[in-house]
């Protein structure tokens, strides 16, 4: 099977990358095994949130003192504030609606009431530009009876302490009790595929509106629409004040339906998606990777001009750790990270941890190597990058959404 | 020693890698539709860890499970979660019998038989209202379902008579496995593939022996007679893979995927030799193709939109694109490629009365799906889809390889591959 351009990995910057391939005309295929950690994101997107613990309030500024190593530096700090509107724009497109600005980081709210500086944020997230200009006084926090993936003591004195009056109210209707018939599944995701219909949320709305009180603002979790935007939309005219929802517990909703709705996208603008499947072998010859054989796919391997590595950090198997060594498992590519094992880990889960920057070697083209030889036509782009921390700097979406990008400039620039 | 610690800790279903991420859960379309099933997480790897240190605590709402594999091609862990489940169901059947209902929903090849017999018979008493209400009540089969028609002439039958003698005469050959579909109700996709097939120089042979594939008798507990079946198939494909130099063909994904996974994951039967030559005619042709062994000629005048829709086995293989580049290369076929819906029957699971309304509100996303692509008919390569999309939406559903066979060109395809 020949197409322009095989993608390995499905998340967020495979299919940022194989849309932006699909919408010049490029045929694209892209081998995605299982679902992303695209469904642990909570509804924002962050370009660069922190530098050696300090807060980062203007991201585009900071971008030029990061270390040589990071992929915003090899793409170009000059570069960044343009892929990052295509990037917001790629993502309206696809119909998530997000909010921000990349020359100035706002604050999202995590499940646990903790606020964090973010680029992009769903417009149905609760979302603060200024703390010292809150978007809402009194706050009515709405949690559903039963409910596992809201600590929602947590998340009503997290809001106190950014400066909320908060109102707590518990409620159920008939779809919620009858769900908790099943004990284990009070989860995000099953709570929304059951309150979806107009006549569920109307039932949400009556409860909402009779408990609000004198609240300026209603916050719910944010259990509405798997697939589409449809369900919050209804529900927020149906709501009598300003509504906003809550990021959750993972797998999140909101997670999700961004997932679904890229994915669709991409199909759309006639991309293939291999669900479940995953890139086992490539075929090297001379400098340029010829072929890759799939898991399922077997003895009739994927051919195409050029190739991309998607495929994750350690939780999404794009990288390995053994006993011995940390490597890239479908090719054996170069990557950087430390020999010794000592090193990798710091005690102190919150300490700052080496693993966390580990990933593939790239070239300021974002090509990868093996056995430092160049490899002329893969490149590597998203968690499975060298050189970022996904959890201490805050940069993990905004480097797959920037690399993708980047990357597909690169493949189209080529022919 | 390392490697020893990490290979012995991995059990053939990776249980071991489950992390608990709850993802399996967000897209099994049971636990979307109802409280009674714990959900592929529960079912699966965590009621394992229970059900090892004593079968007890096996839950019988395992069998709600519509084993569409859905959870497995989720997994971001590769853990076999519905392979899990379906050994517990097997686990837990041993020493009990089956249903008479279930026994005879089962036995596809049984029930075909005796109904090709008196198929205008048959066929006009399974549809009637009378008939209907009987099974339902007596037999809990749903009698909103109508069991699909029988054919007056086995494939079989009409293979030795019409088409058998000319396959010899072709330069290539390969073995069609036609399953009980083709062979007691619709002979007509067998019919395509042999004129599609003859059409770019293959001749196309039956195996010795072919029996139904179980995938009915798997899902319905009966897993002795499934055995027995699958070691006789799995005779006749090693004699035609090995023997005769015969790759076997099929044309349905649930029989495909239950030769190729099922045999050795659920009933033990290895059949991981021949394995790479079982496979969807699609998949052989697109690679005949894509090689340029081979050219196909369409219709000038063909002009029709249809909708894709990816069958749930058929996701599990990962072979759905074999099938939709294929019919892109049908210049007058406009093709939409659905989102992958479970269409909710899962074989015989929605003819039974306490599914039905279940099944139909699975099936209910992909319904809404195929209404708003406002297309003339819909292609699948499950017999099983085919008769669910047909009664839920209206609108014909047709295999890829009969799309193929009627836009084909057939004069201008031998001749652009040289057979006389």
């Amino acid at each position: 099977m020949r197409t322009d351009t095989v993608i390995m990995g499905g998340g967020l910057s495979g299919l940022t990358c194989g849309i932006a391939l699909a919408k010049r005309g490029q045929r694209v295929t892209i081998v995605a095994s299982g679902q992303s950690t695209l469904l642990f994101n909570g509804g924002s997107m962050e370009l660069l949130g922190n530098i050696d613990g300090t807060p980062v309030t203007y991201p585009l500024e900071t971008i030029a003192s990061l270390p040589e190593g990071h992929p915003y530096r090899k793409i170009g700090a000059d570069r960044i504030a343009s892929l990052a509107d295509e990037a917001k724009q790629l993502l309206l497109d696809a119909g998530i609606n997000v909010e921000g600005d990349a020359a100035a980081n706002h604050w999202r709210v995590t499940p646990m009431g903790v606020a964090k500086h973010a680029w992009l944020t769903l417009s149905e997230n609760l979302r603060i530009d200024d703390l010292k200009q809150l978007p809402a006084r009194r706050l009515a926090l709405m949690c559903i009876r039963g409910f596992f993936d809201e600590p929602n003591s947590m998340l009503a004195n997290g809001l106190k302490e950014l400066g909320f009056e908060v109102d707590k109210h518990e409620f159920t209707t008939d779809e919620i009790t009858k769900l908790r018939r099943s004990p284990s599944e009070m989860r995000a995701a099953s709570l929304a595929k059951r309150l979806s219909s107009n006549n569920a949320l109307q039932r949400i709305a009556d409860q909402v509106n009779s408990l609000a009180g004198d609240a300026d603002m209603v916050l719910l979790p944010s259990v509405f629409g798997m697939s589409d935007n449809d369900s919050y939309d209804i529900l927020k005219n149906m709501v009598n004040k300003p509504l906003r929802l809550v990021a959750t517990l993972p797998p999140s909703v909101a997670g999700s339906r961004m997932q679904a709705m890229l994915r669709h996208y991409f199909m759309m603008l006639g991309g293939n998606y291999l669900m479940g499947d995953s890139a086992v072998k490539g075929t090297l010859e001379g400098d340029r990777l010829t072929t890759i054989t799939t898991a399922k796919l077997g003895d009739m391997p994927l051919r195409a001009d050029n190739f991309v590595l998607a495929t994750g950090s350690f939780i999404s198997r794009g990288l390995v750790a053994d006993y011995e060594r940390v490597y890239e498992p479908v090719m054996g590519l170069d990557v950087d990270a430390d020999k010794d094992r000592e090193q990798w880990t710091r005690f102190g889960v919150l300490e700052p941890q080496a693993y966390s920057r580990y990933g593939v070697t790239t070239d300021a083209t974002l090509r990868c190597a093996k056995q430092g030889k160049t490899i002329a036509n893969l490149r590597a782009i998203g968690s499975v990058l060298s050189g970022h921390d996904t959890v201490k700097m805050g940069d993990g979406t905004g480097v797959s959404l920037l690399t993708a990008l980047a990357a597909a400039h690169g493949i189209l620039s080529d022919k | 020693m390392a490697d020893q610690m990490q290979l012995c800790n991995i059990s053939e279903s990776n249980f071991e890698q489950c992390t608990k991420c709850s993802i399996c859960t967000t897209v099994c379309p049971v636990a979307a539709v109802t409280t009674d099933y714990p959900g592929p997480k529960q079912a699966g790897p965590d009621g394992e860890r229970y059900r090892l240190k004593d079968p007890a605590y096996y839950d019988k709402a395992l069998k709600l499970c519509l084993n569409c594999k859905r959870c497995e091609v989720a997994c971001p862990s590769g853990v076999h979660i519905a392979d899990i489940i379906q050994k517990a169901r097997m686990r837990s059947s041993e020493g009990h019998r089956a249903s008479l209902r279930d026994t005879m929903l089962a036995n596809t090849d049984l029930l075909g038989t005796v109904a090709n017999l008196v198929a205008p018979v048959a066929n006009a008493t399974l549809g009637l209202a009378p008939t209907k209400l009987v099974m339902d009540s007596v037999m809990a089969i749903d009698k909103h379902r109508t069991f699909p028609a029988y054919s007056r002439q086995k494939f079989t039958t009409w293979f030795k008579r019409h088409a058998a003698k000319q396959q010899d005469d072709f330069g290539q050959h390969v073995s069609y496995f036609h399953g009980c579909y083709v062979n007691y109700n619709f002979p007509k996709l067998g019919q395509d593939l042999v004129k599609l097939l003859n059409a770019v120089g293959y001749g196309v042979h039956l195996l010795d022996k072919e029996q139904c594939c179980g995938v009915a008798l798997i899902a319905n507990g009966l897993y002795k007679q499934a055995k027995r079946q699958a070691r006789v198939n799995a005779d006749s494909i090693r004699k035609s893979v090995n023997t005769d130099h015969r790759t076997v063909l099929t044309t349905s994904s649930s029989c495909t995927f239950n030769l190729r996974d099922e045999y050795p994951a659920v009933l033990d039967v290895d059949t991981s030799d021949v394995r790479d030559s079982i496979m969807l005619a699609t998949r052989f042709i697109y690679n005949l193709v894509d090689e340029e062994k081979i050219k196909l000629i369409f219709k000038q005048d063909y002009k029709r939109r249809m909708a894709y829709h990816t069958a749930c086995h058929m996701q599990r293989m990962g072979w759905q694109l074999y099938s939709i580049e294929l019919l892109r290369m049908i210049p007058g076929l406009d093709l939409v490629v659905l989102e992958q819906d479970c269409c909710g029957i899962s074989g015989t699971y929605g003819f039974k009365k306490e599914n039905y309304e279940r099944s139909q509100e699975i099936g209910s996303v992909l319904f809404k799906h195929i209404a708003d692509a406002q297309v003339q008919a819909v292609t699948t390569d499950c017999e099983t889809c085919k008769w669910q999309i047909e009664m839920s939406t209206g609108l014909p559903v047709e295999n890829p390889i009969s799309v193929l066979a009627d836009a084909l060109d057939v004069e201008a395809t031998r001749q652009a591959n040289n057979i006389n």
